[in-house]
């Protein structure tokens, strides 16, 4: 004898089939990101799914790094493609920490006469390279556009990046200040500078002590927050260190 | 076996051939005459079947043709002939990929191998005649062993040496084509062994033969190959010589010899004209597809690819009321080239390039006149790299940059490239790079060992770009406010002056003082670099080790 509910939910299934049906994301493969520390947390930044990089534009707070020893490891596998809205890719520190740089396609938004602002060109270019594939990591750098600016993009635009990207075998991954696609992201990482001593040796900056907060993770969103400090030891060195 | 084209009166021909279609098909029944020579005195150079028949004669003088009445004179062009030339060896090349240019009005194809393609001879010559009318020739074609027998019959057979050959004389020996008037014949064909006794009622005039040459031969009475060919070789040697024995060789179908092929330097350009200005990009595309459409399948049919296309556009000519005072005349034109990174025959990826161009230009007047080149190459037949990592289709990368090209633009401010891979410039002054092509092709990642990863994470510096302009107060030598984001920011601690210059030796010199310095701000501790720019006394903030 059938109860009501599974009664209702068989009328309803009959006319709906995928109305009760939830949707699972895939697991895929990661691209590691070179941070022993990340990498031991998270696996890397996964493909198929979108992932978000946060820190101070302010304060030093290690989100390019981030992207930057990022680069350098995907850049081992695939074409990669960086889309800077704010012009502030350095070359030469990304030769520094090993980006190979004939495979890296480097789109500097905003520096020509053209009239639309660079946070909707680079949004525009990132749609144009989704929709050519074979890049395996996107990068779109918004570090240099104003956090009040960022905040005014529709979620429907996250969405639909989400949407279009667990498609193909890729990373696209978003830097800015804040997180900004909610539940459209499959990973979340806050990155920020370790309040502790002024890392300068003598009269050298040396490193930069930072901590990782793993705001979401895949399969488990929101994850509760974990935080590597002093105690997983995540500094980044100088190049001259 | 050997085909030979051979175009009768090929002067009277190159010259009809520019005339339309329906002039052509009523001329022939017209007396024509091609005058040659010195504007003061001009000969008759060729003539047509029809003044022949009228008694015009080559070398008579315009005044003495003039008096035939209705005669119809043309002067004679040596460049409608090399066009004509040219046509033929080009409608030779659509049957064999061997062609020989043997003289002017007269080709030789190798058909080694092409039996199947072709189908058997007498219908292939019959399929070639009808084609050649298409384009405008009245060809006639000789097929057989070696190029000289083809040549020799195709030029003796038409008409002019010959008499019309006796029917039943071998079952290959037919008719193929009967086409008007004046020539009996369209083509022959010759079986291999029989070269000697189906030349044999050839009138010598047709070998390459000298007047001295020819005037022994019809002094001793041989006015036939026949006559020639009986002739016993040791006497004729002794007598006129290698030169006798080549004729005679010849005369017999005996001469088999290589083919000394010509190149074909097909150009790849095609080109329209409106007969009004147009103003939209509609139209525009509409022909350029068409344009394309055929240069592509003209690269398809000669098995090239397009590496480069050239697109010129000529505008309406403007004249202001000064310049038609001046009576100068003004032409714009705008050019645009593309380099494509894989050579393509694919007309969609190259109206794809063109249409995003043409969509972000803004033309000064309307479009008389559309010019596309492509510079072909062999396509890419190899595979790609085993071992490359997955990569943009190369074909389509090209679409892609420009795409972007187009939202971003092409250059910044200084004329540096908004799109492209990154280059460290091989020089000291800080942050100079190029951005060169970026390309997903040849890529075996072979340099990679010469760019390793770090061995650990580094502090990254984003950069400003510009440097933005600040005011620092110091202590001593050491930076102890520096002004960011419109407030004075401490210094917390600092290292430095690192000190650089260089380019001294040329007009853009430079030098600096760097300092790295902590800055106490809301969200925590910035580790900024600035500078000093030591020969304008200014201070700069670089960027931030982010």
């Amino acid at each position: 004898m059938l109860s009501k509910t599974q009664i209702l939910r068989a009328q309803i299934e009959e006319k709906l089939p995928s109305a009760f049906a939830v949707y699972r994301r895939q697991e895929h493969g990661c691209i590691p990101t070179g941070i022993a520390q990340i990498d031991e947390a998270v696996q890397g930044v996964p493909l198929h799914a979108l992932t978000e990089i946060c820190g101070s534009n302010l304060a030093s707070s290690g989100k390019t790094s981030v992207l930057t020893s990022l680069l350098a490891q995907a850049t081992r596998d695939h074409f990669c493609a960086l889309v800077d809205a704010g012009d502030s890719f350095d070359p030469a520190s990304g030769q520094a920490a090993g980006i190979y740089l004939p495979r890296l396609l480097w789109v500097r938004c905003g520096k020509s006469r053209v009239k639309l602002p660079p946070l909707e060109q680079a949004f525009k270019v990132t749609d144009i390279l989704l929709q050519s594939g074979g890049f395996g990591l996107i990068a779109v750098n918004l570090s240099g556009i104003p956090e009040r600016v960022v905040r005014k993009v529709p979620l429907g635009s996250w969405f639909r990046f989400s949407r279009v990207i667990e498609k193909f075998p890729a990373a696209l991954v978003f830097v800015a200040e804040d997180p900004h696609a909610t539940s459209c992201a499959g990973l979340v990482l806050r990155v920020g500078i370790d309040a502790g001593a002024v890392p300068f040796a003598g009269n050298l900056l040396t490193q930069l002590n930072l901590k990782v907060e793993v705001v979401r993770g895949q399969g488990k969103k929101p994850v509760r927050s974990e935080k590597y400090t002093e105690r997983t030891g995540l500094s980044l060195r100088t190049q001259w260190a | 076996m050997f085909a030979c084209f051979y175009i009768p009166d090929f002067a009277v021909q190159a010259a009809l051939l520019q005339e339309p279609a329906e002039t052509r098909a009523a001329l022939p029944a017209s007396p024509l005459a091609i005058l040659d020579g010195p504007a003061s005195l001009p000969r008759v150079f060729a003539t047509n079947m029809a003044a022949r028949r009228a008694g015009i004669q080559a070398g008579m003088t315009k005044l003495q043709v003039e008096t035939y009445g209705g005669v119809l004179l043309r002067k004679r062009s040596l460049a409608e002939e090399d066009s004509a030339q040219a046509a033929l060896v080009n409608f030779a090349g659509t049957f064999s990929p061997r062609v020989e240019s043997t003289c002017a009005g007269a080709v030789i194809l190798d058909l080694a191998g092409m039996e199947k393609l072709l189908g058997p001879w007498p219908k292939a010559a019959r399929n070639m005649t009808a084609r050649a009318a298409d384009i405008g020739f009245d060809l006639r074609i000789a097929i057989a062993a070696n190029p000289d027998a083809a040549f020799l019959a195709a030029r003796g057979f038409s008409a002019n040496y010959v008499s019309r050959p006796r029917p039943g004389r071998g079952p290959q020996r037919a008719a193929l084509a009967c086409r008007g008037e004046n020539f009996a014949w369209a083509g022959i064909f010759i079986p291999a062994g029989e070269e000697a006794e189906q030349l044999a009622p050839l009138a010598v005039d047709v070998l390459p033969i000298s007047s001295q040459m020819l005037e022994i031969l019809h002094g001793w009475g041989i006015r036939q190959f026949r006559s020639l060919a009986a002739l016993p070789t040791v006497a004729v040697v002794e007598r006129l010589g290698q030169e006798g024995l080549y004729l005679q060789k010849l005369a017999r179908g005996e001469i088999n010899r290589q083919l000394l092929t010509v190149e074909q330097n097909v150009e790849f350009v095609a080109s329209f004209e409106f007969d009004d200005p147009v103003e939209t990009l509609e139209s525009l595309f509409f022909i350029l597809n068409r344009l394309l459409h055929e240069l592509c399948s003209k690269l398809l049919s000669a098995a090239l690819a397009a590496q480069e296309l050239r697109l010129s556009i000529e505008l309406e000519i403007r004249q202001t009321v000064r310049q038609i005072q001046r009576e100068s005349k003004e032409e714009e034109q705008y050019r645009h080239e593309w380099k494509l990174p894989v050579p393509t025959q694919d007309r969609n990826i190259l109206l794809g390039l063109v249409r995003l161009e043409l969509e972000k230009t803004t033309f000064s007047a309307p479009v008389r006149r559309l010019r596309l080149e492509v510079v072909p190459v062999k396509p890419r037949v190899a595979q790609e790299n085993f071992f490359a990592p997955p990569s943009p289709e190369a074909e389509k990368l090209e679409i892609t940059l420009e795409r972007i090209r187009g939202v971003v633009g092409d250059a910044d401010v200084d004329g540096a490239a908004c799109v492209g891979s990154p280059c460290l410039v091989d020089t000291h002054r800080p942050g100079c790079f190029t951005l060169r092509h970026f390309s997903s092709i040849s890529d075996g990642g072979g340099d990679l060992a010469n760019s390793p990863l770090a061995t650990a994470p580094v502090i990254a510096l984003r950069i400003f770009r510009p440097a933005i302009e600040t005011a620092v107060e110091l202590d001593g030598i050491k930076p102890h406010f520096v002004r960011l984001w419109s407030r004075h920011r401490r210094v917390m601690a600092a290292s430095g002056p690192w000190a650089s210059s260089g380019d001294w030796w040329n007009g853009s010199a430079w030098m600096r003082e760097e300092w790295d310095v902590a800055l106490k701000t809301p969200a925590g501790l910035g580790f900024y670099r600035i500078y000093r720019d030591r020969i304008r006394e200014r201070w700069f903030v670089e960027g931030v080790f982010d």
